[in-house]
């Protein structure tokens, strides 16, 4: 589901952050040879300091802006990802399955590894004492009127 | 046709003939010829064909990643920490702070990040990157993702 909608309040440090994560990952795609891509991400660094001490707010945030306007057009058309990050090569290869589909397994699969699952067991019930010691003891006769 | 058949014979019977000086050796070298690419070298076993010891340990990893343990993460991480240049090698332990006890500022703070990422190839989001302010925030954070508890 894309949104817009903003979840919490980014502060206009972690904006500039992420501007400057953004504008050197972006200089990396562009120059392969380490030293010139070292030396572009120094001038861009170097840029950055420039402003480091603005005090005026409505600067800082119309710097921003244009910063990102520039970002936007300068982007590389086919940036390095990580390959487990969206848009990476290995991105959602492999499926996390939940733990608990372990509890929905057969009786008679179950039976195919009883010491794990007699360990599993034993670690559910230490599991539920140490909840019961945290929070308050629980009758699970209460919430089974519900359902 | 029928000198096809007569073919077929005569290769028939070349083969029987081929068969018997054959077939005993074949027999004999069948078992292991099943078995010679699934078989995996055990360290006592000795060889005449293996040369030398580095072979004894051989196995497939396929894709599998690096080993990792926690001491190997903190190794590394705290090599790409000593190797950047705004951070004083001498002053650097596992609990100093980037910011408080190392003088960083915040855009040093992600050139760190970026480097860790490169170190690991993995991503690390904007908003736990902010929240490693340590390296051992660092390396418990790795640790994490790779799923490595000791």
């Amino acid at each position: 589901m894309a949104t817009n909608t903003p979840f919490e309040v980014i502060s206009h440090t972690r904006k500039v952050c992420s501007l400057y994560k953004r504008m050197t990952r972006n200089l990396q795609a562009y120059y392969h040879d380490r030293a010139r891509f070292r030396y572009e991400a120094t001038l861009l660094r170097a840029e950055f300091d420039k402003h480091k001490d603005e005090k005026d707010m409505i600067k800082a945030t119309r710097l921003l802006k244009k910063a990102e306007q520039d970002l936007y057009a300068n982007l590389h058309y086919q940036p390095i990802k990580f390959p487990s990050s969206p848009g990476g090569v290995a991105y959602d290869r492999n499926a996390i399955i939940p733990d608990d589909a372990l509890d929905f397994w057969d009786p008679v699969e179950k039976a195919f590894y009883p010491k794990y699952f007699a360990l599993r067991e034993q670690r559910k019930k230490e599991y539920m004492e140490l909840w019961q010691k945290k929070y308050g003891k629980v009758d699970p006769k209460q919430y089974e009127e519900h359902h | 046709m029928a000198a096809l058949v007569l073919g077929v014979r005569r290769t028939l019977a070349l083969g029987a003939r081929a068969f018997l000086t054959v077939a005993p050796k074949a027999s004999a070298s069948g078992v292991s010829q099943k078995f010679i690419h699934t078989k995996q070298w055990s360290g006592s076993q000795r060889s005449s064909l293996l040369v030398s010891n580095q072979t004894t340990d051989l196995k497939r990893f396929y894709s599998g990643g690096p080993p990792l343990s926690l001491e190997l993460i903190r190794d590394r991480v705290l090599l790409v920490l000593k190797l950047f240049d705004k951070i004083n090698p001498e002053k650097l332990t596992v609990d100093s702070h980037f910011i408080n006890d190392l003088g960083l500022d915040s855009l040093d703070h992600v050139e760190i990040i970026m480097a860790i990422e490169d170190e690991f190839g993995f991503e690390i989001p904007d908003g736990d990157a902010e929240k490693l302010a340590r390296p051992a925030d660092i390396i418990r954070y790795v640790a994490d993702r790779e799923d490595i508890y000791e």
